[in-house]
């Protein structure tokens, strides 16, 4: 993965999620993974075309994806209905948007899919042919694991 | 009614503590410390003396014995453990032998001081072995248990004569693999040898393999031959001493701008390229210091050519650092110099944006996918040692798929790759290879 791509999708996941969520939040060490992976249980994905291809992830559990939807909307949700999935979806919806701004300002040119969202149990994610960054980040409401996979166009 | 009761309670709590017994351990004293040997592993104990001496073993060998007709290795573990043996013991004493049955029907017999009892030991109370015990090394232990007031240290013996055993069934093999004894480090100093490989893999995960072994034989060498004369120890101490032994291990310009001398060498290995485009890989780039001088050296050997470099590096902290490199005018090397590739900034000087462009700075795993084009030029220098024999090999099979077939590899100056599918070319200090052609 390119070095450029790294810091903005970092910073993104920062800003936002503090802007959004109003909490402390930590960053854990980055690393990378190959092979398939687990996922959380709630998963919000945005594809990522342009200069490079692939896809941003945006990984955590049920209970953190309704403690951040509780957060965000302001009420309580006891299930994971239609307007919580649409928050989570619009939460990765508008990281991803922040970074690809911030490289459209170093000159790379991205675009993005819409997000979609997955639920369900031991699913696992394979890509193909690329590695796969992880930025985990923890909050008190939970942890999130964003998981960039994209590679150059040759 | 309530006796009966407590009876009954009683009864529960031994049956629980027989049932909490998941093997049985013999137990022994070395030096007043207490040890236990897992009870599998022993075949018998007995009472014996007169071994027979074996001229030419290590220390600790104290000969062989004849059981019943079959002879085995006798082990005093005291000397092995480097405990002091009281002088007064001579060959005639009986001494406590515990004879041991290991995997693949190894027979060993062990000398203790004193055979002691039978101890039923559950999984859960055995602790975790505490550095603390300092006298035999950590990793020989399995764990620490406590029982009657006693600490007894149960050992891993299937660790300590397994490994031993190997080692000279390595050195047998290495010495049936190379003609020249030379080679082959004197019997005196094999533990030593032994030890340093070791820790080279623990303090830098520096792997002693095919690759670089002559390099390692030799300094070790003269690295012991340092050591005698400065009066310390040959074992490496820590990650300085570590570092301090593969000093010279590292290529000339690590960390640095290649200089005129290594640059004129390249561009003399540098073949003619009629297709108008060169690609270079660059694994383990670092700050990217050997990256920018590829990149300068390429575009002045190939002013007409598209350049683009593939550089990566596992270290995300030196990698992210790379692409905003910035020279001293000092750290600039004469080649470059009124070539117009680097142009004067703020603070220092930094390539013109023809050559940054031309090189893409990756945070990647090289043992994961590697998803780039077939490259001229691959420039690993001293990447490889850093992983295991088996990565090792994985990634120099990469390199020969990624390698065009007139495409250059340079690796480190101490490194060595197998003839069978390199072709070596030397010029000066810069060791490059060809794919053999088959």
């Amino acid at each position: 993965m390119r070095v450029e791509y790294i810091n903005p999708f970092v910073e993104a996941a920062f800003s936002v999620l503090k802007e959004v969520l109003g909490t402390e939040i930590s960053r854990g060490e980055l690393y990378l993974k190959s092979s398939s992976q687990p996922m959380l249980g709630t998963t919000a994905i945005v594809g990522l075309t342009g200069d490079v291809e692939g896809r941003v992830l945006f990984d955590m559990s049920l209970q953190t994806a309704l403690a951040i939807a509780s957060t965000m909307n302001g009420e309580e949700f006891k299930s994971f209905d239609d307007l919580a999935k649409a928050t989570i979806s619009e939460l990765a919806n508008m990281i991803t948007a922040q970074a690809v701004t911030k490289l459209h300002d170093l000159g790379f040119k991205f675009d993005l899919t819409p997000p979609a969202l997955f639920t369900g149990e031991n699913m696992e994610v394979l890509d193909t042919d690329v590695e796969a960054l992880i930025v985990p980040i923890d909050m008190p409401l939970g942890k999130i694991e964003i998981n960039v996979a994209v590679r150059e166009r040759n | 009614m309530d006796t009966v009761a407590e009876d009954s309670i009683v009864q529960e709590e031994e049956k629980a503590a027989r049932a909490r017994i998941d093997y049985k351990m013999v137990t022994f004293s070395l030096r007043g410390k207490d040890f236990g040997i897992n009870i599998m592993k022993v075949k018998e104990i007995s009472k014996e003396s007169k071994f027979t001496f074996v001229p030419n073993t290590p220390a600790y060998v104290r000969g062989v014995h004849n059981l019943r007709g079959e002879i085995i290795p006798i082990i005093d573990l005291r000397k092995m453990f480097y405990l002091p043996v009281s002088e007064k013991r001579d060959n005639e004493e009986q001494e406590e032998v515990i004879i041991l049955r290991l995997a693949n029907d190894l027979i060993i017999g062990i000398i203790v001081d004193a055979i002691d009892r039978v101890l039923g030991v559950a999984y859960e109370t055995i602790q975790p072995p505490h550095p603390i015990f300092g006298d035999i090394n950590i990793k020989y232990i399995e764990g620490i248990i406590e029982s009657n007031g006693r600490l007894y240290i149960i050992l891993d013996v299937e660790r300590i004569f397994s490994e031993e055993y190997t080692i000279y069934q390595q050195i047998d093999t290495e010495a049936k693999a190379h003609t020249e004894p030379l080679r082959i480090p004197e019997p005196e100093k094999e533990p030593t040898f032994n030890f340093v490989i070791e820790t080279l893999k623990t303090f830098s995960s520096f792997h002693v393999s095919d690759l670089n072994r002559i390099w390692v034989e030799e300094r070790f060498e003269e690295w012991e031959k340092r050591c005698k004369t400065e009066g310390r120890q040959t074992q490496l101490q820590g990650t300085e001493d570590a570092e301090e032994f593969l000093k010279s291990y590292y290529s000339p310009y690590t960390g640095m701008m290649w200089g005129s001398d290594y640059q004129e060498n390249l561009m003399k290995l540098l073949p003619e390229n009629p297709s108008g485009s060169v690609f270079i890989w660059n694994p383990g780039c670092g700050k990217g210091f050997e990256t920018y001088s590829l990149a300068a050296i390429a575009k002045i050997k190939y002013p007409q050519h598209r350049i683009k470099v593939w550089a990566n590096d596992i270290d995300l902290l030196s990698v992210s650092t790379a692409p905003n490199m910035i020279l001293a005018k000092e750290e600039i090397p004469s080649y470059l110099l009124d070539t117009g590739l680097l142009k004067e900034q703020a603070r220092g000087f930094s390539f013109i944006d023809s050559i940054r462009d031309s090189i893409v700075f990756e945070y990647h795993d090289i043992l994961h996918h590697n998803e780039y084009p077939e490259a001229d030029i691959i420039v690993a220098r001293d990447v490889l040692s850093f992983f295991e024999p088996e990565s090792q090999q994985r990634i120099l099979s990469d390199f020969q798929q990624k390698l065009k077939d007139d495409g250059l590899l340079i690796v480190g100056k101490n490194e060595t790759l197998p003839e069978e599918e390199w072709y070596l070319l030397r010029e000066g200090n810069l060791i490059a290879y060809k794919k053999e052609k088959s």
